[in-house]
């Protein structure tokens, strides 16, 4: 062989090579995990008496609604991930109509599920550590002694006696609440890989049958009332395309 | 549910400092003793003006010398008194001008943590921030920026400590100082601190107390609570640090009164007559109290969230729920803690656990001046 047609059959080797690899080097990309918050299907509107109380009279409002995610993992054909010190507290009273959880530049075509837990672990809500959005001194923990409020719902109903205030926070071990959801990309943008959730509120009152806010407008540490709330977790989170 | 006294064991552990990386400039020495509770959380020092011991003395020297007002007779320390926990023991208090100020005096205790927002509205976004308004303003220090660093100039001692901190004299170098200085101003060693840290026990008055103050009552399986912690962070005693939630309405006043408070930041209607969640650390020592000092004494205090709750649109839902009272005895409209006597003493003895003597007569947040003059006169 020429010297002329060795370095032509190198060239073209390597431009195929090249091109090969291009072609398969998948999109790394951060991936925005983003949950939109609804009341029955509808984005949810702050402060504003315009919700029907589920099993009852009168209308409410929401005033604040947070709650804890944790342990948040990815599974696939392309193996496991799973997020270090992951506790999440969303909450939707931001400028954008969603909170996000941020995970590390991956493939996200990898993976086809996603894993988490609604609430906190009782590992983890058996300490006082601070890691993640866990936080001793944030307006989650009911105290040291009994650990994080799971979700807190706070507002008020209106009906033909006046005005009711609206107290649910709830969260024990045991209504800790494993879930997971189908994983795909809803929309890809050139920094970030898109992955859409909803969160339903109105799932917390309607799971063991709808709740009627005025004969209970508040749920703190009754553990059975908890767990007719917490009987909704399940359905509250929906995957979204 | 277990019980977590592994806190006693996590405070023993020693503090854990979380600084956000910064170097500091080299002529200067990184505050090195400077430890904090764990149970306190994390903080973040801004990277543009991390500790420094330099920076600190200069702050502590500018917050103590009247030099910093118009008429050289006002220093920030006028209406932030050690002893009475960086507060002036006024209703309101007075400056340069002698028109009394609209507010109470603040605490300047634990400014690392809770809400990073300043001032009863939270309208200053950093103690940096903070800073230079009191200077400036005509009813509380009434003085020029341009003829204080004329004045900081001419003074040899001060043209060194800047120098070394901060490379020369300016505005800016003098917030640094001043915020820099604050932040060292922790207290965490109180009877309620040795009690976390398994030290003490405390007396049973004040034990039931704590009790009330950390508890959200709920008659349905009876359980009392003052509701106190549903503001009150639980170690800080602050209010919360995450996103607005250490701004509330505490129900001081009715619909036609409120202050537009927080939403003279925000803009929004839903924040007309919030205030900023103090922090109780020195409680007993910083009457009168709240942003307009309108108790004077801490059972005024209880008497005004058991009895004296004020309605409005705003108002917390919490205040309004915490009735101890099951659902069939509960009267819409009234809203009351329904605490007994003995409990509202025993949430007062309670907060006086939170006084901190060391801190309160500690050394280094001491008037520099003085010590000064104390070493010369030996
Ligand atoms: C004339 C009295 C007076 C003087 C002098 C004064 N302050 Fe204050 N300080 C107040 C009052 C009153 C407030 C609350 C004001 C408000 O909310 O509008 C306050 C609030 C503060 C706060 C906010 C604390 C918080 O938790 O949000 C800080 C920090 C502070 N002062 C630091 C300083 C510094 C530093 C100086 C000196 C440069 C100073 N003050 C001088 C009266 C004074
Ligand atoms: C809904 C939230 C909320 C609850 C519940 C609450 N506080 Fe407060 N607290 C505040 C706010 C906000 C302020 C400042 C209000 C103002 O001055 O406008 C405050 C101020 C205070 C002050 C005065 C602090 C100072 O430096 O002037 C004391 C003392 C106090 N609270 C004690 C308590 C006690 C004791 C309880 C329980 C019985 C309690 N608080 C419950 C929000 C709350």
């Amino acid at each position: 062989m020429t010297r002329a047609k060795t370095l032509l059959a190198v060239t073209i080797l390597s431009a195929a090579l090249l091109w090969v690899f291009l072609e398969m080097k998948p999109a790394v990309k951060p991936i925005s995990l983003r949950f939109h918050a609804l009341v029955d299907g509808e984005p949810l509107v702050l402060d504003d008496m315009r919700y029907q109380n589920p099993g009852g009279d009168g209308q409410f409002k929401v005033r604040d609604f947070q709650f804890y995610l944790s342990n948040i993992r990815l599974t696939g054909p392309g193996g496991d991930y799973v997020l270090p010190d992951s506790y999440h507290l969303l909450r939707f009273d931001g400028d954008q109509p969603y909170t996000e959880i941020r995970l590390p530049a991956m493939d996200a075509s990898a993976f086809d599920a996603i894993h988490w837990g609604i609430g906190v672990d009782p590992e983890a809500n058996g300490t006082i550590k601070i890691t993640g959005d866990l936080d001793p001194n944030n307006r989650m923990a009911w105290n040291w002694q009994v650990g994080y409020k799971f979700i807190l719902f706070e507002g008020g109903l209106e009906d033909s006696e006046g005005f009711l205030p609206l107290v649910y926070h709830v969260g024990f071990d045991e209504n800790y609440t494993p879930q997971s959801l189908p994983f795909a990309a809803a929309a890809e943008s050139g920094e970030e890989t898109i992955v859409r959730f909803t969160v339903d509120i109105a799932a917390l009152f309607r799971a063991d049958g709808p709740l009627d806010m005025v004969t209970t407008p508040s749920v703190k540490f009754d553990r059975d009332d908890a767990a007719r709330i917490a009987a909704g977790f399940p359905n509250m989170i929906s995957a979204s395309q | 549910m277990s019980k977590k006294f592994v806190i006693a064991a996590l405070l023993l552990a020693g503090g854990a400092v979380y600084f956000l990386a910064g170097m500091p400039r080299k002529a200067t020495t990184p505050l090195a003793d400077f430890t904090v509770p764990f149970v306190y959380g994390h903080f973040q020092v801004p990277k543009e003006n991390p500790l420094t011991k330099e920076g600190v003395a200069l702050g502590r020297r500018l917050f103590y010398d009247p030099r910093l007002s118009g008429n050289n007779e006002i220093s920030c320390a006028t209406c932030h008194q050690q002893a009475l926990g960086f507060t002036d023991g006024l209703k309101a208090s007075v400056g340069a001008s002698g028109v009394p100020l609209s507010f109470n005096s603040m605490a300047l205790t634990n400014l690392l943590w809770g809400p990073q927002r300043f001032f009863w509205d939270g309208r200053s976004v950093s103690l940096e921030d903070q800073a230079l308004n009191p200077i400036q303003h005509p009813d509380e220090m009434a003085q020029d920026l341009d003829a204080l660093m004329d004045e900081l100039a001419e003074d040899e001692t001060y043209k060194a400590l800047f120098d070394t901190a901060y490379g020369g004299i300016s505005p800016e170098a003098v917030a640094m100082a001043l915020a820099s200085f604050q932040r060292t101003l922790v207290s965490a060693n109180s009877r309620y601190d040795q009690y976390l840290r398994g030290e003490i026990s405390l007396t049973p008055e004040e034990e039931k107390g704590r009790k009330l103050f950390m508890a959200h009552p709920d008659a349905k399986v009876a359980q009392k609570g003052g509701n106190c912690i549903d503001c009150h962070s639980q170690f800080l005693t602050s209010g919360f640090s995450t996103a607005l939630d250490g701004f509330s309405n505490n129900g001081l006043d009715g619909e036609d009164g409120l202050l537009p408070g927080l939403s003279a930041v925000t803009g929004k209607a839903a924040h007309r007559g919030f205030f900023k969640t103090p922090s109780l650390r020195n409680i007993a020592v910083t009457a009168p109290y709240m942003h307009d000092g309108r108790f004077d004494t801490l059972e005024e205090v209880l008497d005004h969230y058991d009895s004296g709750i004020k309605d409005s649109s705003t108002l917390s839902p919490l205040i309004v729920e915490a009735d101890n009272q099951p659902l069939d005895r509960r009267q819409r409209g009234q809203i009351s803690l329904n605490l007994t006597a003995d409990e509202k003493k025993a949430i007062i003895a309670f907060l006086h656990t939170l006084t901190d003597e060391d801190f309160l007569t500690d050394p280094r947040f001491s008037n520099p001046f003085e010590e000064e003059a104390g070493d010369d006169a030996r």
